[in-house]
């Protein structure tokens, strides 16, 4: 009997231990299965770690985004030697006609790209999160009037309106006291951003917000007299989070997309800033005499947001088991 | 004159005493092209949202008074339509001849022609002529435009310009300038023996007074020569097309080959070269003013021969430098702490290297035989171009002891004011950068349209530090360059001298060399006042610069004209 009874003993450790994992443990677990969403997260974590140190790199590497090299260039200002002038000084070759260092300029422009995906998705979403409970939560005339704001917003073409708007109300922030310059554009991308952008968090919050707030449980919260704020952060918001995050590492990187393109159209960082869209922008004029300068900038580019995107449909895969593509 | 595109640029090393000469090997596009011939359209290619100014008082731009001066407007007098040094010889205009000046050159008449007309058919006629010059005057609706008028015309009293002019202001003009039948005559305060070189500007040709609209003249002047404004929308394009009250008889300069003449704007500077490389159909029959450095190499040396013989690499007559403002850096020590830390090689090189042209020492071209002669430069300055960073910080370093509230303005930022282009964009990091070195801090202010930024730093609410600079004689006597330059009655003065210690002294010299009538005697003070402006820093010479244009393969007669350093637009023709 005895004999018996010990793997029924173990049995029920087993089972004791599955149930102790919350859904968010499950999560964790699903993703950190998928190889390739680990792999990407690395990605992620390299290029944010290069650039928060990009100047102690550089510096070790004794290499700037700023410092002229006329030495690597030849008579029409193109980069000596083969690649863009790839050389030991200059691992990734250097700029033509001002002989700076790419590496360097490529490390500095991965500050802007992600300075400005997390804070504009940072802004983008508390916005749409705020918006979207409020309108889910109180139904009725507000979420109406809400809707009807949405929908307008969403029929502007934005980046038509992003690129017309850039000069007057930079000026503009620049009056108001923000710093002149770079400050001044990363701030205002940020807004537009943040304008154009809560709409897409807010419809799906809402959308979770007028179902969950029919179910049983905020019933018996409601019920058992607890109030507005205690039903919404307490009941409603943990239920939120899970859509709200497949949308966040979804969005980043559209908004790391955006900078560059702004910055491509010469509306972005202001020079002689190093940004991935206007080495871009630049390096396009250069695909005759320099097509490596063209590559490096968008490779990086490329690989960033394909990272992201990775990272956000795993996400959303080990989120959501009835989505996982995995199993299907 | 001033000019557009491209950032730095030479020295002549053989010039002979014209202009034009030094734009040897200019004439590649004028021969073996075949007979010219009627018909077609001519595409230009352009980066601006508009021509700077066509009102031909406003126009001071050398490649505008090219393209305007060979379409649609006449002067009393025009240079020869021609390649080399022929292009230089001034033949009349509206004028019968090239002028006839009294025997102390203080008074010259003109004739004009028969039958030569606006576009509404009415006669040009001596008052119009007159009407137009007096515009000049109206410094505050007339801006940016050359001020000859001003300085030589024997106006007794203030004249304030037609539109303000009170009966006895305007009285006192009409004096000035006389009408006789078809001879206008006008009366200059001094002797100016070259005057007839003067009236080739288009600021002397024929406003009709009825149809003067102010301001608003610039978006469409009446026409006088072989082709009109058909419509004008900036940003868009200006098409010209033939004018039928044009006589051929009267013009022995203008052919008018091509029907019509479109002026394309707004294009991506880098788009414009790369049509005009592949040449396809449409654009077989397109020229662009300009070559941007990353397609020099392709184009000059890349082994394409039909490629190299649409395009021309020449001595054009400009020179740049970087206007300084002497009111707000009016401390020499920071002037030359800026001159000596600014890394003029690298500039040369964001340019395209030789192409862009060789140091200047001054502000006068060696084409300018009688009024060159190599300036000493500042001491410190490496003559290759290079920065010389130990002996700018010395220099701010006596400014902090001088002049602390300009080198602490210095330090703070300096305005600088480029415009929006690729090429600027690279030429400014290379000005933040030098001057970093130097302890000096560069505010970029861009200009979005490029066309806009004579207009916008000429403009005296605009408060910049530094500002671009390019100018060449408006004919063969630096009386065309060092006044107009750096005094204050001057047409392209962005350096705000007035309040420098030594103006005074300054001014009273250049009426000297004005004054001065033995054209020997007169180079040799020119060569002084020269020197002057080197020494006090007003401004930094930068190149004598070279320049390249390109044309399609369809386009006939694409000889650069020497004096503007431009196509001579009007009398190209389709193949």
């Amino acid at each position: 009997m005895s004999v018996s009874t010990s793997p029924r003993v173990a049995n029920a450790v087993e089972t004791i231990s599955i149930e102790g994992k919350s859904p968010r443990q499950l999560a964790w677990q699903r993703f950190r299965g998928d190889r390739l969403a680990i792999f990407a997260a690395g990605v992620i974590a390299t290029y944010v770690f290069i650039a928060a140190f990009a100047p102690v790199i550089c510096a070790v590497l004794g290499i700037s985004p700023y410092r002229l090299d006329g030495a690597a260039l030849n008579d029409f200002g193109l980069p000596k030697g083969s690649f863009g002038g790839v050389s030991s000084e200059h691992w990734l070759g250097v700029e033509p006609g001002t002989g700076r260092d790419i590496l360097a300029r490529l490390m500095y422009g991965a500050r802007v790209s992600l300075l400005v995906g997390f804070l504009g998705t940072l802004f983008t979403t508390s916005l749409g999160i705020v918006i979207g409970v409020i309108s889910g939560y109180k139904r009725g005339k507000v979420d109406a009037v809400i809707g009807r704001i949405t929908d307008l917003t969403l029929a502007f073409p934005s980046l038509l309106l992003i690129i017309a708007l850039t000069r007057p109300l930079t000026q503009r922030l620049e009056s108001m006291g923000v710093p002149e310059g770079n400050p001044a554009r990363i701030v205002y991308i940020i807004l537009v951003l943040g304008l154009f952008g809560w709409v897409y968090v807010a419809r799906v919050v809402r959308g979770q917000t007028l179902s969950l707030r029919e179910r049983e449980f905020v019933e018996a919260a409601r019920a058992s007299g607890a109030g507005t704020r205690r039903i919404v952060f307490k009941e409603l918001m943990p239920n939120l989070w899970a859509p709200i995050i497949v949308i966040v590492t979804l969005s980043l990187p559209g908004y790391v997309a955006t900078e560059s393109t702004l910055s491509f159209l010469g509306l972005g960082m202001l020079p002689p800033s190093a940004s991935w869209g206007a080495m871009l922008g630049d390096s396009v004029r250069y695909y005759r005499a320099d097509p490596t300068y063209l590559f490096i900038p968008g490779i990086a580019l490329i690989v960033l947001v394909l990272a992201f995107n990775v990272v956000g449909d795993a996400v959303r895969d080990a989120l959501d088991p009835k989505a996982d593509r995995q199993s299907l | 004159m001033n000019m557009r595109r491209s950032i730095v640029a030479v020295s002549v090393a053989l010039a002979t005493s014209v202009i034009a000469a030094s734009c040897g090997g200019s004439s590649s596009g004028g021969s073996g092209d075949g007979t010219p011939k009627k018909g077609g359209t001519i595409n230009i290619l352009s980066n601006a949202e508009q021509i700077a100014h066509l009102d031909p008082q406003r126009n001071y731009t050398g490649d505008d008074l090219a393209f305007a001066g060979s379409t649609i407007q006449r002067s009393l007098t025009t240079y020869k339509f021609a390649a080399g040094d022929a292009g230089s010889e001034v033949v009349g205009d509206l004028a019968t001849d090239a002028g006839t000046a009294s025997k102390d050159g203080k008074t010259w008449t003109f004739t004009l022609k028969d039958g030569v007309k606006f576009e509404d058919g009415s006669d040009i006629t001596c008052a119009d002529v007159a009407y137009g010059v007096s515009r000049t005057f109206a410094t505050d609706v007339i801006t940016d435009g050359p001020s000859y008028a001003m300085t030589y015309l024997n106006v007794e009293g203030e004249y304030p310009g037609p539109y303000k002019a009170t009966a006895a202001q305007q009285a006192a003009y009409d004096k000035a300038v006389t009408c006789d039948g078809k001879t206008i005559t006008f009366n200059l305060k001094s002797t100016v023996a070259d005057f007839n070189y003067t009236t080739t500007l288009l600021a002397f040709s024929p406003v009709p007074k009825a149809k003067d609209t102010g301001e608003k003249y610039d978006m469409h002047p009446v026409a006088s020569g072989p082709y009109k404004i058909e419509s004008y929308e900036v940003g868009k394009s200006l098409v010209l097309v033939r004018n039928d009250q044009w006589s051929a008889d009267t013009d022995t300069e203008r052919k008018a080959y091509a029907d019509s003449i479109v002026y394309n704007f707004g294009l991506d500077e880098s788009a414009m070269d790369e049509r005009l490389i592949a040449d396809a159909a449409e654009d077989q029959t397109a020229v662009s003013a300009g070559i941007l450095p990353e397609n020099l190499q392709t184009i000059f040396e890349g082994g394409d021969k039909a490629l190299t013989d649409r395009a021309v690499n020449y001595y054009d007559p400009f020179v740049t430098y970087t206007n300084l403002n002497v009111k707000s850096l009016s401390c020499i020590d920071v002037r030359k702490a800026i001159y000596l830390a600014l890394d003029r090689d690298a500039l040369r090189k964001a340019g395209g290297g030789p192409y862009t042209g060789d140091f200047a020492d001054g502000f006068i071209k060696p084409a300018l035989a009688l009024d060159y002669k190599k300036a000493t430069p500042v001491e410190g300055l490496h003559e290759d171009g290079t920065p010389n960073v130990e002996a700018a910080k010395a220099a701010m370093a006596s400014a902090e002891t001088n002049c602390p509230d300009v080198a602490a303005h210095a330090k703070a930022g300096l305005s600088f004011y480029y415009p929006d282009t690729d090429i600027w964009k690279k030429a400014l990091a290379i000005w933040i950068d030098s001057m970093s070195k130097a302890g000096i801090k560069i505010k970029p202010e861009a200009v979005g349209d490029p066309a806009q930024y004579w207009p916008t730093v000429m403009n005296p609410e605009t408060n910049y530090d530094i500002a671009r600079g390019g100018w060449a004689p408006d004919w063969a006597n630096a009386s065309t360059v060092i006044p107009e330059l750096f005094t204050t009655g001057g047409g392209f003065n962005l350096t705000r001298n007035a309040d420098d210690p030594d103006y005074k002294a300054f001014e009273t010299k250049i009426e000297e060399a004005r004054n001065t009538l033995d054209r020997t005697e007169q180079g040799k003070k020119w060569q002084e006042l020269n020197q002057f402006v080197v020494d006090h820093l007003w401004a930094l010479p930068g190149t004598f610069t070279r320049a390249q244009s390109m044309w399609g393969s369809k386009v006939g007669g694409a000889f650069q004209w020497g004096p503007f350093g431009a196509f001579c637009y009007g009398n190209l023709w389709v193949k």
